[in-house]
């Protein structure tokens, strides 16, 4: 039994309202039929239209092949791939290339990533979890699915076994599994109506964090196998602000509530099985698991994805992978789902969730939607003197900082051998290369903050990179393996410099960048190869690596 | 080697020329229109810039700090600031009176005892949570640790309202050089910019010292190339993120030039003597030597006072060590004229309980116990709010961490009401609620 006073209030005035009162209207709505891109530059085209905002340029071919890369396969192109891409009809290259990125092995490496990021964003090795995340990603299981394997956690062996890990992780924190489930499945933060019903919006109660509570009540780990398990029965108790006791309903997030169908007990019975939970809690010999027939995970998960309810489910992660894409969610922040916090495109908003319920929650789909679509297409660039539009305008694309990963696989990338890429075709070798490249991304994970909301980057960083032997061993290498090793062989300056942007920053250097690298480079004549270092650091160490732009 | 200054880099004169080829090429010299100290001339309600010039202008010129003494794993409150000679639960110590009137404390505190003029204690902690990480959250952040939102700890805060934007020097050291309860500080919301600088393996901070591979000359240099390089790409974007990373570059040279106040053979071997032979005096001089270089907060955390076995042998060893490096903190920071700008906290993530348990030891308690406050802002020679005659629990002024919390800023003259805005989120300074203890600020 939980009892939880009122008295530690740490929240006013912070509206926190169903989703739902400000809805588009579904027959204002754009044909369900229409191609995603399509529909997204129509209503994202009709914002800038009525807000007077003129969007900004597309972003030139090399711009938009490394900033599809970072966000599909999770890394910086390759030559081999920049060369493919090139080659392709100009017409048709952006969708080749977003098509060819989805079906790539990278492709699910950067997707389970992001999951793991997004839902275990304390735990950057926890491999149980990242194992299942990459079985599930691989077989292309849709989102509901992933949810109802991570909440009901049933599987104890195989590679699906790392499901439980969400739960797990914060099984010893009933706050924590109540509200971190809230926001990153539903995109609602309801900590704040812990101590107190909303003072301003009266269907926003305490019933509802205790009801989203009460789901999780039961939920223990076993002491010898460390399996997840619910009591057969335990109930959430709270004081409202009168100081009222109030018993906790199993109560969604819409006020629909799950009859409670625990099995009634005679007092013997009950002492009986509360002596095996207690024992599988805290004694190393009970093994044998309990499994009640009321199960309030499994309740959970039906009722969230049922009827109406469902529109929080699915609107969260349209809204996620809407943020991740263009660097600002519809709804921003995306824990802060209600109605004082409008999305800057309602029916845009709407149309993607119904899309992503009518089509089976496939991430997939909404993720290519996104990349084809013109305003995720717009330079990154603001070169004009007045004021750049809001982001939520979508008028121009947002420079995003890189994850660990991503920037730990891209610096592994660019610092290589680039003539030793296999072919295009070769997918079995690249699978293979992919994977040591995932591999030697996740050994500098810890040097890099995750990036979150208002993302600075640390003095730490600035200094490891400026004086860790790590940088200078492993990244600033010339042996012939490396590309400073290739670079040392052009005899002309020029060409070097050319190649080493092209490399690196994946574009051609502008001839005042030229002249200035040669400058550079000419500084102490008999010190070129210590120069050149110096210079592939300087690239590396720069914003235009570290963004995705 | 003589050397010329350009563009605020100091660099060889050899090298000047071909440099100045490569940095003053036009196009790269046109785009850097965008200056970072421009982007973070921030608003009071973004929470990502640090204080604009002109709120900072003042609180700058007081040169404000402070130093944490946090008594990792919880210091008994008996065996320190609110001894209960006779008591069934006081202990086998004596109180000994202080140099103010009225005032008492362990006998096992003898030269702090000499210096109370400049400390008030705070007898009357009500804090309830009584588990270490609960603890150490509730007492680091001065509120309840909530699933929605990451708060900033004291040190980040403190960093954030007196740190300056173009400071050579860290704003936020923590050091910690023991393994029991090691905890690294959050700056939460705040972000990266505030966190600690966190030393935790040696006494020297990671990454602080040029490679020997890489020459001075070269380290120097390429630092301007990377700028010059950037240039273009970031006078083109509007991010306050990108801000940042120039911003962290840019003092990197400070922050290295700052490796020497961790160095304390550079002290008088008669002032390294006086701090004495422990890792904790060590560590006091550090803290010393930067609070004196203008860093605004330091932690130095002291382990383990964790004593559920043998409390009393325990309590005799580190409140020696706690008495002694204090005192003479206390001494050397008042010499120098820096004890009136600074403010010296003891505190942990908990008391000790009055029942003393069959290994002779205290468990964890946090319903009534105690801090100290010494220095800025802080009245001198009082002792604050009352515990009944056994310690179980307060009788009189009792204060909640987020109480102690607004003391503190307010000690420092903060507004503990200030708000942050976090998402739709307003977040004062000190909790909801908080009351600063106008009994012990002068």
């Amino acid at each position: 039994m939980q009892l939880h006073m009122g008295i530690f209030c740490r929240c006013h005035l912070l509206t926190i309202v169903l989703c739902g009162s400000n809805v588009a209207n579904a027959e204002e709505l754009l044909p369900a039929d229409a191609e995603i891109a399509n529909v997204i530059d129509h209503y994202v085209q009709q914002l800038l239209v009525t807000s007077g905002v003129a969007a900004v340029e597309p972003a030139d071919d090399l711009t938009l092949l490394r900033r599809t890369s970072l966000d599909l396969a999770g890394r910086v192109p390759t030559s081999v791939e920049r060369d493919w891409f090139m080659n392709q009809p100009p017409s048709d290259r952006r969708r080749l290339l977003v098509d060819r990125l989805m079906q790539s092995p990278d492709f699910d490496f950067h997707q389970r990533n992001w999951l793991d990021e997004t839902l275990l964003p304390n735990q950057p090795y926890n491999d149980e979890f990242r194992n299942y995340l990459l079985t599930a990603v691989q077989g292309r299981r849709s989102w509901d699915t992933v949810f109802r394997e991570i909440m009901k956690a049933e599987v104890s062996e195989g590679q699906d076994k790392g499901a439980g890990q969400f739960l797990k992780s914060r099984v010893r924190e009933l706050d924590d599994l109540t509200n971190d489930t809230a926001i990153l499945f539903f995109g609602v933060n309801i900590s704040c109506a812990k101590c107190h019903d909303h003072p301003l919006v009266t269907d926003w109660k305490q019933d509802h964090f205790f009801g989203m509570q009460a789901f999780f009540q039961r939920t223990y780990q076993t002491r010898k196998t460390s399996t997840l398990a619910e009591r057969p029965f335990g109930e959430v108790k709270f004081a409202n602000v009168r100081g009222e006791s109030k018993t906790a309903a199993f109560m969604f997030l819409t006020g629909e509530v799950v009859a409670d169908r625990t099995p009634q007990l005679a007092d013997e019975e009950r002492k009986q099985l509360e002596e095996r939970v207690r024992k599988l809690e805290h004694d190393d010999a009970e093994a044998e698991i309990l499994v009640p027939e009321f199960r309030p995970r499994d309740e959970l998960v039906e009722l969230a994805l049922h009827d109406t309810n469902e529109r929080f489910f699915a609107r969260n992660i349209v809204n996620r992978i809407w943020a991740r894409l263009l660097g600002t969610g519809l709804v921003n922040p995306p824990d802060q789902m209600h109605s004082g916090n409008a999305p800057s495109h309602p029916q845009l908003l709407e149309w993607l969730t119904s899309d992503m319920v009518s089509h089976g929650y496939d991430l997939r789909r909404l993720i290519q939607g996104i990349v084809l679509s013109e305003a995720y297409g717009r330079s990154s660039a603001w070169t004009s003197e007045s004021e750049p539009p809001a982001a939520s305008t979508f008028a121009s694309a947002q420079t995003r900082p890189l994850t660990p990963r991503q920037l730990g696989a891209s610096l592994h990338l660019v610092i290589g051998n680039p003539e030793h890429w296999p072919a295009i075709e070769d997918t079995e070798e690249w699978t293979k290369r992919r994977t040591d490249f995932e591999n030697q991304a996740n050994g500098w994970v810890r040097e890099f903050e995750q990036p979150g909301e208002n993302f600075q980057i640390a003095v730490d960083e600035a200094l490891f990179f400026s004086n860790s032997g790590r940088v200078q061993d492993d990244l600033l290498r010339d042996s012939e393996d490396s590309l400073l090793g290739q670079l040392k062989k052009i005899e002309d300056p020029s060409k070097g410099i050319e190649k080493l942007w092209l490399e690196v920053l994946n574009r051609l250097p502008h001839p005042d960048e030229i002249a200035s690298a040669t400058a550079w480079l000419d500084r102490v004549p008999d010190k070129k190869d210590e120069s050149r270092k110096q210079l592939l650091w300087a690239i590396l160490a720069g914003p235009e690596f570290r963004f995705n732009h | 080697m003589s050397r010329i200054s350009l563009s605020g880099i100091c660099i060889p004169a050899h090298h000047a020329v071909s440099r100045r080829a490569f940095l003053s090429d036009g196009a790269m010299r046109a785009a850097s229109a965008v200056t970072v100290a421009g982007c973070f001339a921030s608003d009071m309600g973004q929470i990502h810039a640090l204080r604009s010039e002109e709120v900072a202008g003042e609180l700058r010129r007081q040169d404000k700090r402070v130093i944490l003494l946090w008594l990792a794993g919880g210091a008994s409150q008996f065996e320190t600031w609110d001894p209960k000679p006779g008591a069934k639960t006081g202990g086998p110590f004596r109180a000994i009176q202080t140099n103010a009137t009225g005032v008492s404390i362990s006998e096992l505190l003898p030269e702090l005892a000499q210096r109370m003029q400049h400390t008030a204690i705070i007898r009357s902690l009500n804090t309830k949570i009584a588990d270490h990480g609960g603890g150490a959250d509730l007492m680091e952040t001065g509120r309840l640790k909530d699933p929605g939102i990451l708060y900033p700890d004291l040190g980040a805060v403190v960093a954030r309202e007196l740190g300056r934007l173009e400071s050579r020097v860290p704003d936020y050291v923590s050091l910690y050089t023991s393994t029991e309860g090691r905890r690294k500080g959050t700056s939460g919301f705040l972000g990266a910019r505030y966190a600690p600088m966190f030393l935790s393996e040696s006494m020297i901070p990671p990454n602080i010292a040029r490679l020997e591979t890489v020459s001075e000359i070269d380290h120097h240099d390429r630092a301007a190339l990377r700028d010059a390089v950037g240039r273009r790409f970031a006078a083109s974007r509007r991010s306050h993120t990108v801000d940042s990373q120039n911003s962290a570059y840019q003092r990197v040279n400070g922050l290295m030039a700052s490796a020497e106040l961790f160095d304390i053979t550079q002290e008088p071997t008669e002032v390294q003597a006086r701090y004495g032979p422990t890792q904790f005096g060590h560590q006091c001089l550090i803290a010393r030597r930067l609070i004196e270089a203008g860093v605004p907060f330091v932690k130095v955390a002291r382990a383990w006072w964790d004593s559920h076995g043998q409390n009393f042998e325990t309590h005799q060893e580190l409140c020696a060590d706690l008495d002694h490096s204090m005192s003479v903190l206390l001494d050397d920071l008042e010499q120098r004229g820096l004890l009136k700008n600074t403010l010296v906290i003891t505190l942990g993530e908990f008391g000790r309980t009055p029942q003393i348990n069959s290994s002779l030891g205290r468990d964890h308690f946090a319903s009534a116990w105690s801090c100290s406050l010494s220095g800025l802002g802080i009245r001198g020679g009082v002792a604050y709010g009352k515990t009944d005659p056994e310690g179980h629990t307060v009788v009189e002024g009792e204060a909640s961490a987020a109480d102690l919390f607004a003391t503190i800023l307010s000690a420092l003259k903060i507004d503990h009401k200030h708000e942050y805005t976090v998402g739709a989120r307003p977040v004062p300074l000190a909790d909801f609620g908080s009351k600063p203890i106008a009994e012990v600020l002068s």
